[in-house]
């Protein structure tokens, strides 16, 4: 093998190597599931999957849930996916496409910042949302953090 | 299609004068072409041969043959949901199939209403829960395969006009919802009857399919990682076989029940999904359907390589005899996601039919296809 080659191949395993240590390190925020300070109710994550995949529809105090998400374009949104619902994306999606073509259930409405999630889960005692948990403010009650 | 522009163009002139109601649209599609590979005895017609033919929708009659076609399976479907209060929705899909040439209709209607956080009711025109996937069978995007397999979901009707009541409740982690319907279907100018009096030789102007009184029962169980449910109905089934010249052929009705248990499992990367059914006729010869499916999904990122096998047998326990239909398709393929909300699919399916065919029971014949396409929501 030419000397060239074997830079090349050299180059090429190093800078591999270079961009699997940057991208791992890309991003770590951790994700605070967030509710209504008044909200008493038991939250773990069981729950908030079932939630956020609509298979359960209020809370244990009894009360609808009004789900919250950010952009789906929201670096936040693939760690919540990732870490808290265990699924990709797509995954998630198809299993909405079920609930909204069969009348069984409605997405979480997903809000323009963590500003808005904020203020909507501040002001409305059923909303339950996720930001990332350096944005966290005494107006909310965090009930879990992933 | 100009019937579609003007049922969106009504759609817009109804809702947009209405101030207190919002009308949300969404909708789901798919673009798929496919043909199979060979040629193959004619199980019907001794000594000739013929295409290879997969019956990819059962109910609307999509097959596929040699020649390569995106008519068998495409679909276009626009959702209109409207609030007429806090509690109640009203619901519509204008569903435009390419069996049918891309003619709307509207395969869905139906009201929801919100007694309370547990009770729902929703009446009107709806897919019946019969088998795990038959409620959603025509969103490919909501599936990693390019169809659920037809082999299985192969009936003559696949909707009805009814009523549901579903009591959703926790047990612990576990959420619950089991719901009760009733309802019938008088199927006039049933496609897939039709096709079959076709098939064996027979004339008629039009088949009648009547399912009534369909009665049952699903419990969904859901976890954070799995999702069953078990279904129970029974209802009556008639059939009016009108000839050329206007008779009616004699037909003799019964009762049918239908159970089954079906899910999708999560283990780490890997996603089972299976269903197990049982169709039984009160009828005179005992007629008998055990079906099953088994499938593997092993989700990597944006591509889902996937294997699937279903089973349908046809057995009667009064008159036994083992020389009836039978058939298995092993499938291969994958998913690959390759926008937010946009997938492209190829599969392989290879069908073997086991049925007898000096009785014609192997009508389907054996077959080999591939199919590719985009599903879509929107």
């Amino acid at each position: 093998m030419s000397s060239f080659m074997k830079k090349v191949i050299w180059l090429a395993v190093t800078s591999f190597f270079a961009f699997s240590l940057l991208t791992s390190h890309q991003v770590v925020a951790e994700v605070a599931i967030v509710v209504h300070p008044s909200n008493a109710s038991s939250i773990d994550q069981s729950s908030i999957k079932r939630l956020f995949l609509g298979k359960t529809k209020a809370f244990s105090n009894g009360r609808a849930a009004i789900l919250l998400s950010l952009s789906p374009s929201s670096p936040l949104v693939d760690e919540f996916n990732k870490k808290v619902m265990g699924k990709s994306g797509s995954q998630i999606k198809a299993h909405w496409s079920k609930m909204i073509f069969t009348g069984k259930g409605t997405p979480p409405q997903e809000m323009a910042s963590a500003a808005e999630i904020l203020a909507a889960v501040s002001t409305n005692p059923d909303a339950i949302g996720f930001i990332d948990a350096s944005s966290v403010t005494d107006a909310v009650k965090v009930v879990a953090t992933f | 299609m100009k019937y579609l522009f003007i049922v969106l163009i009504s759609f817009g002139i109804t809702f947009s004068y209405s101030a207190s109601a919002e009308i949300q649209f969404s909708g789901y599609g798919s673009i798929i072409g496919g043909k199979t590979l060979g040629t193959v005895d004619d199980p019907l017609n001794p000594g000739q041969t013929r295409d290879e033919i997969l019956t990819a929708d059962f109910y609307d009659v999509g097959q596929y043959t040699n020649d390569i076609t995106f008519k068998a399976e495409s679909i276009f479907a626009l959702q209109a949901t409207m609030d007429l209060s806090s509690d109640l929705r009203v619901t519509a899909q204008l569903v435009a199939k390419g069996v049918d040439d891309f003619t709307p209709e509207f395969d869905w209607y139906y009201l929801t209403y919100h007694v309370n956080e547990n009770l729902t009711l929703m009446a009107g025109r709806r897919n019946i829960p019969m088998y795990y996937f038959s409620e959603f069978s025509e969103v490919g995007y909501a599936y990693p395969w390019m169809r659920p397999p037809s082999n299985l979901y192969w009936w003559q009707v696949t909707q009805f006009d009814g009523v549901h009541a579903m009591y959703s409740f926790d047990l612990g982690d576990y959420s619950n919802t089991v719901s009760f319907f009733y309802g019938n279907e008088y199927s006039y100018d049933n496609v897939e009857m039709l096709y079959y009096d076709k098939l064996y030789g027979g004339s008629a102007r039009t088949v009648n399919e009547f399912w009534t009184d369909i009665t049952g029962m699903n419990w969904n169980l859901s976890g954070g990682n799995f999702d069953v449910r078990f279904v129970y109905f029974q209802n009556d089934r008639d059939r009016e076989t009108i000839q050329q010249d206007g008779s009616i052929d004699d037909y003799t009705p019964f009762s049918q029940t239908f159970i089954g248990f079906g899910g999708t499992v999560d283990i780490q990367s890997f996603t089972l999904l299976f269903d197990w059914n049982f169709v039984e006729y009160d009828d005179a010869r005992g007629t008998e359907f055990p079906t099953y499916l088994v499938s593997v999904v092993y989700n990597m990122d944006e591509y889902q390589p996937y294997i699937s096998y279903s089973k349908a047998d046809h057995e009667r326990t009064k008159v036994p005899t083992k020389d009836l239909e039978e058939h298995y398709i092993m499938s291969y393929g994958v998913r690959y996601n390759f926008l937010p909300s946009a997938s492209f699919k190829l599969q392989y399916d290879h069908f073997v039919d086991q049925g007898h065919e000096a009785t014609g029971w192997a009508y389907h014949g054996d077959s080999d296809t591939v199919s590719m396409g985009v599903d879509f929501v929107f």
